[in-house]
């Protein structure tokens, strides 16, 4: 079903547009066109701080980290075979995406721990990612509170969601 | 009755300086700081356990980040070329029209153009195409800077609600759960959409109430 949103939605914009008289050909084109300009402006963004994140797995602290806060996400209610997942999705997304293919593979994808790892992913973001990448157009360093917040946010909505899940 | 009302006053002085302390405090957290740190203590603990290895992980990075370029740019050309098409066939200033209001009261934002972006960044984020919110993402945040150098209250509230987002239709995970052999891969639809609502309620709730305490702040310090 959902398979077919993205398709029929192109779909009809590709004949709005015809309906509008839109030079379909020449107004992609200079969209597109953006791409390449974009993509080489936030690489030094992306690959610092994938820096940052491999340096810290490859230390081991993200495992001490999964050590020492798997039983106060336990206490919240957050499986602990999820703790690793929940800390990594702020970084990457690339890298939580494949932890949570892992957490399908082990448990299989009907599983209480699967479905919680799921729903932990859709309401997560990539929130350092984000962050870097929208701000690397603009000179602003100060962020203020931003990340705390949206940091408190998810970390709300991983409670919500494994309360959710044992209901639901 | 005036004593006690004094008194009470009084009593919400101190955790209002507490408030203001922990508040100061969270605001020096910059990225500057945070990347630093993570080096800074990842790279200490390697020169203990594995020192070869360091250089090894950092170019490797750097590599898979060139390679999540390449394919970026490959996304990013197809939802740059639709983008433009939703631009140019005026359906973005009806998007915007119609989410004008709510964004007007979120954001507090009066630039036509920004608020265009800041719809189409939304509503991307909604479908669940990441891949398209964030060069709209870059560029509503680009049309908010105002060169001082600090976030502002819009850039704060839009990398928020970008971080909870309202997820319609989370594609991704829906596309991993079936493949995974899952005899239901959409029934956490309803989950994620409750929680992701909830959060996104709550962030802008907190924004908007960390925005106050921060200009009482100031003018008392005035």
């Amino acid at each position: 079903m959902s398979a077919y949103i993205l398709p029929i939605l192109f779909i009809l914009l590709i004949l709005y547009c015809i309906y509008k008289r839109i030079n379909t050909y020449d107004t992609f084109v200079k969209g597109a066109s953006g791409a390449i300009k974009l993509v080489f402006d936030i690489f030094p963004f992306i690959a610092s701080i994938m820096i940052a994140v491999a340096l810290l797995r490859a230390s081991g602290i993200t495992d001490w980290l999964t050590e020492i806060l798997s039983p106060i996400f336990t206490a919240l209610g957050v499986p602990p075979e999820l703790t690793e997942l929940v800390l990594l999705r702020p970084f990457t997304g690339s890298g939580s995406y494949a932890l949570l293919e892992d957490v399908l593979s082990t448990y299989g994808a009907d599983s209480y721990i699967s479905r919680c790892a799921c729903v932990i992913m859709g309401c997560s973001e990539t929130i350092f990612y984000v962050a870097t990448i929208y701000l690397s157009k603009t000179k602003v360093k100060r962020l203020f509170y931003a990340i705390p917040v949206a940091l408190l946010c998810s970390i709300i909505g991983t409670i919500l969601a494994c309360l959710l899940c044992k209901v639901m | 009755m005036v004593y006690n009302t004094l008194s009470k006053k009084r009593q919400h002085y101190p955790s209002c300086y507490a408030m203001s302390f922990y508040l100061s405090l969270s605001i020096k957290i910059s990225m500057n700081i945070f990347w630093l740190m993570m080096m800074l203590f990842s790279m200490l603990v390697l020169l203990i356990t594995n020192p070869s290895a360091m250089l090894e992980e950092m170019i490797g990075a750097s590599t898979s980040a060139l390679s999540l370029v390449v394919e970026l740019c490959a996304v990013y050309v197809v939802w740059l070329g639709f983008i433009e098409l939703i631009d140019a066939s005026g359906l973005a200033e009806k998007l915007a029209k119609l989410l004008r209001p709510l964004i007007k009261k979120i954001f507090k934002v009066d630039n036509e153009e920004t608020q265009k972006l800041i719809a189409l960044n939304l509503s991307a984020n909604m479908l669940g195409v990441g891949n398209a919110s964030t060069p709209l993402g870059i560029k509503a945040v680009s049309a908010l800077d105002d060169h001082t150098g600090k976030a502002n209250f819009a850039m704060i509230m839009l990398i928020v609600i970008n971080a909870t987002s309202i997820q319609l239709l989370p594609t991704t995970v829906i596309g991993l759960r079936a493949s995974a052999g899952s005899s239901a891969p959409a029934d956490i639809i309803l989950p994620t959409l409750i929680v992701t609502v909830t959060t996104t309620v709550i962030g802008i709730l907190l924004v908007h109430g960390i925005e106050k305490l921060r200009k009482k702040i100031k003018e008392r310090k005035k």
